[in-house]
């Protein structure tokens, strides 16, 4: 871990230093400020404006009175920053909680000296910062020494200081170990006084050092004559120790950017859309032979969880671990046209899905995917693709014209209908299991104007709304892909149904001819019905990183008919409240055109795809096993339960991928989602 | 029909979206650079779409060096008063007197609620928000003697500091449509600032705002004409008039001068997010209806 120094400046003087800061190397500026005195979120907003590569930290002596308030501001200002920001918040350990659960996404540090403080820091934040006692420094920010009271002569009280502080971190490391976090998970920032010298800044083994200087002499003074001495140091005594256990950070291969707890972007890698995690390492690839090195890194660790991620949507597929590593792909996200006649594009895996779609509508295509623009290509595009356009265009894998592919062994290979055609029969269905794609080529297909309707239907009789939409959507022309989605039944409220559905079709009279039988499907409470494109729906993802939290617990199902058993069966699931989330998707039409042998992707003749969330797995599965009876097999994306690998592939699928498996991935590299290895 | 007299300002109302996340402060620069008066901003910290207003506020601040800045307007549930006011008196300092305080009761109770807001009455949301501006105004009145005093039932500050004074004599602006916000806006505060498109009868409706505001400060003893009557609007360019504010330039200064003689109106805040309608707004309508409004108003002795 790398030592950062930073200045810590008052709301008062900041805007005044802060760029003179900066210019001096300093790595972060920090602004405090007292409750009653010039406010430090305005002043460090004002200078994250004027300052270019600094870190910024918010110091704020108390917690927000609305956390929520802060959390909103946070990912504003940490955008509009390009993600520097730090939030530092003190104050009474049990006060702190709802801010270190408002304030998502962006390093938080806790900062006192106090056991409560540094349990807190070292089970849920990033730094433990340890503030100055109030006696030691004549130009102080006053809210950095609050809550301390120490008196007496400088040197006596910055020994005491010293004490308490490291006393505080080390509690904090412990705090961090108990909880299974590793004790580099904690961040030891420290405040020293601008007169402070490099022997007495050394021995806190901090890995940050924030200098409170009341003017720009004393910062002046400290990166001349202080800071040199100290990143000249060796590394914080305690810190090679107290890095993740198992994992060799030096061997990260040069190709590859490493991202480990207590890296400054480690609280924005950290997690994906629906799950909380913290990994080891986080190992982001930007080539195909930078994957194949954290391949082998990943082989170099066969004790350790191992996921890769392309956009972090991944349900079933782990794009986060806790203590594991974690191969990004995020980098290769190029979208780009290799051939107009024949419609042919090339995508990295890293692309999401809304970015796709903007790339190509200029050319009046589109490429049936999802239904969020935020999901990346990587992951469903080696799962299946079920969206808006899957009843006229098929799925997305149905468009797959060949893979680039780097395999466990570190050969890249490129995939296609002739070349390794068991292995691209795998990509498209089961690609989690056999490789890593690194470039995709599809062929687009011409989509015009398109008609997107939501509806919001009454759900009084939930069975017979499914039973009436399943009826209207099976009978629906082609054109039309959509979904339902319900919540539980809540006491008090009307119960009622979304209804969403696109309709490949620019003549608005045909849109209206083929919505008006799904609008049908209950007593119609909300409608709206526009022509727009296909672009224009998928531009539909909540910006920033992911501050997913937890572990999601999600059932999948594929469906031939919504029969009235099935309704029945999923009503009583709704109304038993063990799944908060329940959803189908409309399949069939194109998607059943292909052969089910063609891909690793079987289900062919399911007209939908049914997806349930839940908080409790237990409950879930008690209220879900009505279903069974009446389904036929499971998407792998949206099942948490990565042993049914009976239920994603029917049995010849299951040989053949086993085969494919023990050929490409025989020490089963890949196992984390839905892996048919023998490990 | 009544024109209070005061000198005429044209802004721009930016969307704080979040993505791209520089755009809005872009957005700023350019409606320094076309030469408005004043950019605001909507704030809505239960949306994630959206920027916090705030903090955009700041940044955007330290990004411009002549035009003002406001919230358009600030929510005052989820601002706490006595917060918002020394945050505003910092960035007041910064700026050099740039900044003016746009303020509103918070119309969405539930979203409100859900960041741990109070959730008020339509007639208890007027209280507050008078409470919320006399600690505004004793927090920013460093000089006076005693601590800041005011024991509201939905704002209770009392004992703490004064100051810091902001470095001019910041406005209190305050959107509102019904009568007692708006006589609270004649007896405390310095502006009233609704949208156009939020009026059901329209244009005319005006009158009806300003006879409320023009009762309360009478009976507060105060001038009416003490009250700027500020205006969020929205129009369209175009080579022929069709409608209000919609045509060419011409047309608008016509449209926006009548709307300051008949109805005081002294303050036009036009929603866009394209620059060139900003600079179109700035260069041709804003002299032309100065020229409009001088030509008809008594020569001041």
């Amino acid at each position: 871990m790398v030592l950062q120094i930073g200045a810590l400046l008052t709301a008062g003087a900041a805007a005044g230093l802060a760029a003179h800061a900066e210019t001096l190397g300093y790595d972060l500026v920090a602004v405090t400020g007292a409750a009653d005195g010039p406010d430090a979120w305005t002043a460090l907003s004002w200078v994250a404006a004027r300052t270019r590569r600094a870190g910024l930290v918010a110091v704020l002596p108390r917690p927000p009175r609305l956390p929520a308030v802060l959390g909103h501001a946070a990912a504003t200002l940490d955008a509009l920053s390009g993600g520097r920001l730090t939030v530092a918040v003190g104050g009474p350990a049990g006060e702190l909680a709802a801010t270190l659960d408002a304030v998502r996404g962006v390093p938080l540090w806790v900062t006192g000296d106090d056991p409560g403080s540094a349990d807190l820091a070292g089970r849920r934040a990033d730094g433990l910062l340890t503030p100055l006692p109030a006696a030691v420094p004549a130009a102080l920010p006053a809210a950095a020494s609050a809550g301390a009271s120490a008196a007496g002569s400088a040197p006596a009280a910055s020994a005491a200081h010293a004490a308490a502080a490291s006393a505080a971190h080390v509690a904090a490391a412990e705090a961090a170990v108990a909880a299974g976090r590793g004790a580099v998970a904690v961040r030891r920032v420290v405040v020293v006084p601008a007169g402070a010298a490099a022997a007495d800044v050394l021995p806190l083994a901090a890995d940050v050092v924030l200098v409170a200087a009341g003017d720009a002499a004393g910062l002046d003074r400290f990166a001349a004559e202080v800071a040199p001495a100290l990143r000249a140091a060796p590394a914080a005594a305690g810190a090679p120790a107290r890095r993740r256990p198992g994992i060799d950070r030096d061997a990260v291969p040069a190709s590859l950017t490493a991202v480990a707890p207590g890296d400054p972007d480690y609280p924005r890698v950290r997690n994906t859309y629906l799950r909380g995690g913290r990994p080891g390492i986080v190992l982001r690839a930007s080539s195909a032979a930078a994957v194949a090195d954290a391949l082998a890194f990943a082989a170099a660790h066969p004790d350790l969880p191992f996921g890769v991620r392309s956009g972090g949507h991944g349900i079933s597929g782990r794009s986060t671990n806790h203590g594991g590593i974690v191969l990004d792909v995020g980098a290769l996200n190029a979208v780009e046209v290799l051939d107009e006649r024949r419609r042919l594009i090339r995508v990295g895996p890293g692309a999401r899905w809304g970015e796709v779609a903007r790339a190509l509508h200029p050319y009046g295509w589109a490429l049936s995917s999802g239904d969020y623009g935020g999901v990346g290509v990587g992951g469903l595009a080696t799962a299946g693709g079920i969206g808006w356009l899957a009843r006229r265009h098929g799925l997305t894998i149905d468009h797959l014209r060949a893979a680039e592919v780097v395999l466990a062994d570190g050969r890249t290979v490129r995939a296609d209908a002739d070349t390794h055609p068991d292995l691209f029969w795998a990509v498209r269905g089961a690609g989690g299991n056999v490789g890593v794609v690194t470039a995709f080529e599809f062929t687009a297909d011409p989509v015009g104007d398109v008609g997107w309707a939501r509806f919001v239907v009454g759900a009084d009789d939930p069975a017979a709304l499914l039973v009436a939409w399943g009826a209207a959507v099976e009978a629906a022309p082609r054109d039309v892909s959509g979904q339902l989605i319900m919540g539980p039944t809540r006491p008090g409220r009307p119960a009622y149904a979304q209804l969403m559905a696109m309709v490949d079709n620019a003549d608005p009279d045909a849109v209206v001819a083929a919505l008006t039988p799904l609008a049908a499907a209950g007593p119609l409470y909300d409608q709206q019905v526009v022509m727009t494109s296909y672009a224009a729906v998928m531009d539909n993802a909540a910006p920033g990183h992911h501050r997913g939290s937890g572990e999601p617990v999600t059932r999948s199902a594929l469906v031939t008919h919504l029969t009235p058993e099935f309704a029945a069966a999923a009503a009583a699931l709704l109304a038993g409240g063990a799944a908060h989330w329940f959803q189908i998707r409309t399949v069939g039409g194109a998607v059943a055109d292909v052969p089910p042998d063609h891909t690793a992707y079987a289900h062919r003749s399911a007209n939908f795809s049914v997806i349930a969330m839940g908080a409790d797995a237990g409950r879930l599965d008690a209220a879900w096993a009505g279903l069974a009876p009446h389904v036929d097999g499971l998407y792998l994306s949206f099942d948490t339960r990565l042993d049914r690998v009976a239920d994603a592939f029917p049995p010849a699928t299951l040989a053949r991928l086993r085969d494919v498996k023990r050929r490409y991935d025989p020490g089963a590299l890949f196992r984390d989602n839905f892996s048919v290895g023998d490990r | 029909m009544t024109d209070y007299g005061h000198d005429l300002l044209f802004g721009a109302f930016v969307t704080p979206a979040a993505e791209p996340a520089q755009r809005a402060v872009e957005l700023t620069v350019a409606a320094e650079d076309a030469g408005l008066d004043l950019v605001t901003f909507q704030d809505h910290p239960y949306q994630p779409r959206l920027h916090d207003a705030w903090t955009l506020l700041s940044y955007a601040a330290a990004r411009t060096r002549r035009i003002r800045l406001a919230g358009n307007v600030l929510n005052l549930p989820l601002r706490p008063p006595a917060v918002l006011a020394r945050s505003v008196a910092t960035l007041d300092r910064l700026s050099g007197g740039r900044i003016e305080l746009g303020i509103g009761a918070g119309g969405f109770r539930d979203a409100i609620a859900a960041m741990g807001g109070a959730r008020l009455t339509p007639g208890e949301s007027v209280a507050a928000l008078a409470e919320g501006i006399e600690i505004i105004r004793q927090v920013w009145d460093a000089d006076r003697p005693g601590p800041v005093s005011v024991a509201g039932t939905h704002h209770r500050v009392v004992g703490a500091k004064r100051g810091p004074a902001p470095a001019h004599d910041v406005r209190i602006w305050v959107g509102a449509y019904k009568p007692r916000m708006l006589r609270l806006i004649g007896r405390a505060a310095d502006g009233a600032l609704p949208s156009l498109a939020y009026l059901p009868g329209g244009i005319t409706d005006l009158a009806e705002l300003n006879r409320h505001i023009d009762t309360g400060a009478e009976a507060a003893g105060r001038d009416p004409g003490a009250v700027r009557r500020l205006l969020n609007v929205s129009g369209r360019f175009a080579p022929t008039g069709r409608a209000f504010l919609d045509g060419p330039a011409e047309q608008w200064a016509e449209d926006l001068a009548g709307l300051t003689l008949e109805y005081g109106m002294s303050a036009f805040v036009l929603s866009s997010d394209n620059p060139d309608v900003l600079r179109r707004f700035a260069a041709e309508v804003a002299p032309a209806t100065r020229e409009l409004v001088a030509g008809e108003r008594p020569e001041r002795l």
